[in-house]
């Protein structure tokens, strides 16, 4: 099969299997499900995973693994709550700390690349370090305790739409337009699936592996950044635990959306089916009244066999 | 020479791959208490036939026979039940367990729940003892040398009074003196009644250690000999090669320009002083055994490895080269002899593989032109009239030829004017090598030089304007045309290896 068909079919089952869930999620709510509002609420609820998910997905194409963008989305909605708080020390304005906010994912970011190029530490553990490492600082800058008193604006966000739709779902389906677009048409794009798919040979062929990895990771820790701000403006406050356990639900966006943990395979488009798949899910479940911990079995499951179906389609095609 | 009853027994084997076959017909015989060599050029089937007898790999006919017994269904476990043991050039033996362990492995002395640590320590000593080799038992393999890990795996397979042993160039990474010992657990294999087979590129060795040898040439059997009656390693060598040098290797005699490329005294961790001058025009062969750097000379050269010194002239401005997009932009090509793992982008498609090194002509203002990208894709393929559905298809998807010749296809689109092709016809159809000589022509009217590294000699005299010999990471002499001989060349090749034999002999 050739390959943009392959992806396409990868990708149109996703559609496909989204469709059928919702359909069969409107009769068994007698309609609830697609009501405008739990429409735009699904959305809502899917974006900030769905921007940790763009990041996640660039890691996962270079063939490493990100565990620590849960805890930057923490960062970064802490950094901000911290300076510009009414109730704090400080008092920057919004943009200010929002710039500060995301250079400080962005560093961390950059980190993480660091220990995986120059380090040469599987991304597994720098970022599993990484996770727990930024985690403290969170929790050591705040003690542990809630920091409110945030700007208006900045709070009135998370309830602003355009066109009816919410303004966060607008972030996200504009940062993922974006990436798919740098993916598909820049050298950035490039040179992520050229080493993705084989590190000696993009190096063969004058790619610079350092600094791209660099980018990628900096690029990653940034979208967690956004998704930390966005997280804020739905709490309206600095949440000391807020973005743990993101990376879980990040990884298996991307990997329901049809990318490959060796590296070199996957698409923004499928891992945004893939946050929508989990939250449609999650708020089908909710709807149809069904207990929490049994989503949670559900959803586990799913995850595997989305995996194995993808293996399962491969070695039939070498055998 | 008597030896004992028929151990090994080959009747017509065959084994092919996708587009060679690797053993033809073959017939070998080996019998108790013999010393067998096993000689021929890089991609004889030296190889092939011994992983056949092991069982790694399933023969397509033929009988094989071992004592006296049919072995239909063979399997690396099935082979090592029969009692035939190979030593591989890599250590071969349990890391992290401590040589008494590897001895006693899946056999421990027990005594009732537990390990009788002081018997296995005992025991192995003693056996260690026995064949002169002096290692404590209890240190764990991979606190010892690379040497001393080999002469363990080497005694495993005398402690597990093996049949038939197969020895894949065992002395590679041996001392002198633990090459002695090797020799010693060797005569001392043959005469508990063994059978052993050995491989080496060390023809000397051969003569030293064996008492027959066998011959293979393209995958065939030339002969068996006994080493008494050949009586030196110059009556094997013409053996092992003497082929004819068919029409395929067709080279047009191009006008040859100034020089592109001059690389003087490179040196580095597995070469030295190396110079080398490619001219417009001109193919310069490099020949070397397997192992003796010629690959880590062009990676070199194109900056994929570092090297210590050395200087890098190319069009008469002397270049840094540190990493392969500086070689890229001076104009200087490298065709990885690791097609797979160096070469392609097996899960993208063959677009982004023939542009991976040439987006540069497809973009503008940061902004890829996929149907500029398509057009120059298309032209290339087209051009090396590549065998497929559309550009799009997954690189993986294609047969080996093509897959190179979608590396080839990137590397004309770059058209650099120095390109090293490292073993580029290795695996692929006899079709396909043909239209790889066809594009080497055409590269050189465009007024480029080629670098051809190959192991496959009829290939590298068949093309060559000149071939460079590389033999233990020094230059052994560069050949002209007129004398080009196989003989010549393979002598040449093992020049820096027999030498150093005999530095040792002196020492």
């Amino acid at each position: 099969m050739k390959s943009n068909q392959r992806k396409a079919f990868a990708e149109r089952n996703l559609l496909i299997i989204l469709a059928v869930m919702a359909v069969y999620l409107t009769i068994a709510t007698k309609g609830n499900f697609s009501s405008w509002d739990n429409i735009t609420n699904l959305i809502r609820q899917s974006s900030i995973n769905g921007v940790v998910a763009i990041g996640m997905t660039l890691i996962i194409i270079t063939g490493g693994i990100d565990l620590s963008v849960g805890s930057i989305v923490g960062l970064s909605g802490m950094v901000y709550a911290l300076l510009t708080s009414n109730r704090g020390d400080i008092q920057m304005t919004s943009s200010l700390a929002i710039i500060l906010a995301l250079g400080a994912s962005a560093l961390i970011g950059l980190a993480n690349g660091v220990a995986v190029h120059k380090g040469k530490v599987p991304p597994f553990i720098a970022t599993l370090g990484m996770m727990t490492l930024v985690r403290g600082i969170v929790m050591y800058s705040s003690s542990g305790r809630m920091i409110s008193g945030l700007p208006m604006g900045f709070r009135e966000f998370s309830v602003a739409t355009m066109l009816g739709i919410p303004a966060l779902a607008w972030t996200w389906i504009f940062l993922a337009i974006f990436m798919a677009f740098v993916l598909k048409y820049t050298m950035y794009g490039r040179n992520l699936y050229a080493i993705g798919s084989n590190i000696e040979a993009a190096r063969l062929s004058g790619i610079n592996i350092g600094s791209n990895l660099y980018k990628f990771y900096v690029t990653a820790g940034l979208f967690s950044g956004i998704a930390g701000l966005m997280l804020g403006t739905r709490m309206a406050a600095g949440v000391p635990t807020g973005g743990q356990g993101y990376e879980l639900d990040a990884i298996a966006s991307v990997v329901i959306g049809g990318a490959s943990l060796s590296g070199g395979v996957g698409s923004i488009f499928g891992t945004a089916l893939g946050a929508l798949i989990i939250q449609t899910l999650r708020n089908g479940g909710n709807l149809l009244g069904v207990d929490p911990f049994i989503m949670q079995i559900i959803i586990g499951a799913i995850i595997i066999l989305a995996v194995f179906f993808d293996q399962y389609l491969k070695g039939r095609k070498a055998g | 020479m008597s030896f004992g009853k028929e151990i090994l027994r080959l009747d017509n084997i065959n084994k092919s791959f996708p587009a060679v076959k690797a053993l033809d017909q073959v017939n070998l015989s080996v019998r108790a208490g013999e010393v067998r060599g096993l000689v021929g050029e890089n991609g004889a089937g030296k190889s092939t036939l011994i992983k056949v007898v092991t069982g790694a790999y399933i023969k397509d006919s033929g009988k094989m026979i071992f004592e006296d017994k049919e072995v239909s269904r063979n399997s690396p476990i099935i082979s090592k039940e029969l009692g035939i043991y190979a030593v591989y050039q890599d250590v071969m033996v349990a890391q992290d367990l401590s040589v008494a362990e590897n001895f006693f492995l899946g056999n421990q002395p027990k005594k009732g729940p537990f390990i009788d640590w002081g018997k296995m320590h005992r025991e192995s000593k003693k056996f260690l003892e026995e064949i002169e080799v002096d290692i404590d038992v209890k240190r764990s393999i991979k606190e010892l040398s690379a040497a001393e890990g080999k002469m363990i795996t080497i005694a495993k397979a005398l402690w597990q009074n093996p049949k038939l042993v197969i020895f894949d160039e065992p002395t590679a990474v041996l001392t002198r003196n633990e090459t002695k010992i090797l020799f010693r657990i060797i005569k001392n294999l043959r005469g508990k009644g063994s059978a052993i087979i050995y491989i080496s590129h060390n023809l000397e060795e051969v003569f030293d250690t064996c008492d027959t040898v066998t011959v293979l040439k393209d995958g065939a059997v030339v002969g068996t000999y006994a080493t008494e009656e050949l009586g030196s390693v110059e009556k094997l060598i013409p053996l092992m090669v003497g082929r004819t040098i068919e029409e395929m290797y067709y080279k047009k005699e191009v006008a040859i320009g100034q020089e592109l490329l001059r690389v003087e005294n490179l040196s580095g961790s597995r070469f030295q002083n190396i110079t080398i001058n490619v001219k417009a025009g001109e193919i310069l062969g490099i020949f070397g055994l397997v192992g003796a750097g010629r690959t880590d000379i062009a990676r070199a050269i194109f900056g994929a490895d570092k090297f210590d010194k050395g200087k890098i002239i190319v069009n008469g401005k002397e270049i840094s080269i540190r990493k392969p997009k500086d070689s890229l932009k001076s104009g200087v090509g490298y065709l990885p002899e690791d097609r797979r793992n160096q070469g392609t982008f097996a899960q993208q498609d063959i677009e982004f593989n023939v542009n991976a090194i040439n987006l540069d002509k497809v973009m503008k203002a940061g902004i890829l032109n996929y149907k500029k990208a398509y057009e120059q894709t298309k032209e290339y393929v087209d051009k090396l009239s590549i065998k497929i559905g559309s550009v799009y298809q997954k690189v993986s998807d294609l047969s080996g030829g093509n897959q190179q010749k979608v590396v080839i296809a990137r590397w004309l689109c770059r058209n650099p004017d120095v390109l090293i092709f490292d073993e580029p016809t290795a695996g692929i159809d006899v079709g396909t090598k043909a239209e790889i000589y066809r594009l080497f022509n055409e590269i050189l009217n465009q007024g480029k030089g080629i670098i051809l590294i190959s192991s496959y000699l009829p290939e590298l005299i068949g093309l060559s304007d000149r071939i460079l010999v590389i033999s233990n990471g020094m230059v052994a002499g560069e050949v002209k045309k007129k004398d080009f001989s196989e003989e010549y060349l393979l002598t040449l090749a093992m020049k820096n290896i027999v030498s150093k034999e005999k530095i040792r002999e002196a020492v």
